[in-house]
């Protein structure tokens, strides 16, 4: 398990270098991410990053952690294997909100409800910038993109009542417009025992919209902490989080105060539990044998 | 731990080490954009801001010495966690294909809220001594403004056009 030295950010920073546009909220949520893991302070070889693919989806490439560039929306299920297959890594799972939540949406539902224990930071600019600017899931109406050049017709997703309304134990918001509250968030996702939901609006320099850079989320943020808002009120979070789009509350909007079993924690259990009553492996074939 | 700077009860020590991370800070940020730059093939933009990050390393290093001399090793009290954006510039300052001059009058606007920074700390301080190195610091801001701009109108008048009007967005990853 985990060793005793203490690890800086430097250390889970990797030598490949980011290729993100500059000026790209990512790589502030990266560096968030390094601080968040030297909190933690687990050496990087105990820890597995898994994401989909889009411009966020590189951040594995750029930490020193185990890291796996999956396939389009498939970030979860695979993290969750992983979890399951090796449940002492600390696992976490990341990707942009297209892949997160239109062709990958199917997927939070059954890890919230089966409560794996993984964190997922989603970096939510509202479009799809690796294509080139389309509509994704998150996307304002009325935007105008190459794919919807009268203005989009439908309504976004919204991240954080979609999580809540499954169920998430954890669910967060953060942005690049503080560094220091997006590192604490993040490892507060990760000490969370069970799935951790972090949405971080970070915008996309090249296709987002002006309002959306860091200045003008600036302009709309406000600490959840300043409101006065209890964590372990889920309802009073559900409320706040129907602002998402209009204004931007940062910090923690839930946190379940009494954090169920985890999947892997109760599969474990049934592990030794079956273990005990199991045949040795010579006699394994006597099930399949009628009496 | 704590995460806000309490500027009344601030010693010399802890603002010596303020005064380093924050110079950290910005080494740091600077040599983050000039490789943002090198990635992008904008090499004039990634020479000024590793002279940046030199230059910041350098006020690092002095603020360190000091530091050594009058404190040697003690453990600090105050950590990276109080400080964001100090003298680093926004991370929304890099742009792709950026000219010398938009790298310098980002480098100038970091100049400005640095010195905004300690200006605003003053009025809370109540060490004399941390009032006297703050004073320093924000003087020393205006002399880094006072550089920055000298290397600004070596540069020659802008064209008037934006780069929009050379550059296609940035190639798809």
């Amino acid at each position: 398990m985990s060793a005793t030295c203490e690890f800086q950010a430097k250390d889970y920073k990797s030598d490949l270098k980011p290729i993100w546009c500059p000026g790209c909220g990512d790589y502030s949520v990266v560096q968030g991410i390094y601080r968040a893991m030297a909190a933690i302070g687990r050496p990087p070889h105990e820890i597995a990053f898994i994401s989909g693919i889009g411009c966020s989806s590189r951040i594995p490439g750029y930490t020193t952690a185990y890291g796996f560039n999956t396939v389009h929306g498939r970030a979860l299920p695979i993290a969750q294997g992983i979890k399951l297959a090796n449940p002492d890594l600390l696992v976490l799972a990341a990707g942009g909100d297209g892949d997160g939540f239109s062709i990958g949406g199917g997927h939070i539902a059954h890890l919230i409800r089966r409560n794996i224990d993984i964190t997922y930071i989603v970096m939510d600019n509202q479009i799809y910038g690796l294509t080139k600017g389309q509509l994704s899931p998150t996307s304002q109406k009325g935007r105008t993109t190459c794919t919807s050049p009268y203005g989009s017709l439908e309504n976004p997703v919204n991240p954080l009542l979609y999580t809540l309304a499954y169920g998430a134990g954890f669910v967060a918001q953060a942005s690049p417009t503080d560094l220091v509250g997006m590192a604490a968030i993040i490892e507060e996702a990760i000490r969370y025992p069970g799935f951790a939901f972090v949405n971080v609006q970070s915008p996309c320099v090249t296709y987002g919209e002006e309002a959306q850079q860091i200045k003008g989320l600036k302009a709309i943020s406000e600490s959840l902490k300043d409101l006065g808002h209890d964590p372990a009120d889920r309802l009073a979070a559900m409320d706040l989080a129907q602002h998402y789009g209009s204004k931007m509350h940062l910090g923690v909007f839930y946190k379940n105060p009494e954090p169920p079993a985890t999947y892997d924690a109760q599969i474990r259990e049934r592990q030794i539990q079956l273990s005990q009553g199991a045949l040795p492996k010579e006699r394994i074939l006597d099930l399949f044998i009628k009496k | 731990m704590a995460t806000r700077i309490d500027f009344a009860s601030l010693s010399l020590m802890d603002a010596l080490d303020l005064a380093i991370l924050i110079e950290d800070e910005a080494k740091e940020r600077y040599e983050e954009f000039a490789a943002q730059m090198e990635q992008h093939r904008t090499p004039a933009a990634a020479t000024f801001f590793r002279l940046m990050a030199h230059n910041e390393a350098k006020h690092g290093q002095e603020l360190a010495d000091r530091r050594g001399q009058l404190f040697g090793g003690l453990t600090p009290t105050v950590t990276r966690a109080m400080i964001f954006d100090v003298e680093a510039p926004d991370y929304d300052e890099a742009r792709a294909f950026m000219s010398p001059r938009q790298a310098m009058k980002a480098a100038l606007a970091s100049e400005i809220k640095a010195h905004a920074f300690f200006v605003a700390a003053l009025p809370a301080l109540k060490d004399a001594e941390v009032r006297a190195l703050f004073e320093e610091l924000r003087d020393e801001e205006v002399q880094h403004q006072t550089l920055v701009k000298a290397e600004l109108a070596k540069l020659p008048p802008d064209s008037g056009l934006s780069d929009e009007d050379f550059v296609d967005e940035p190639a798809a990853q």
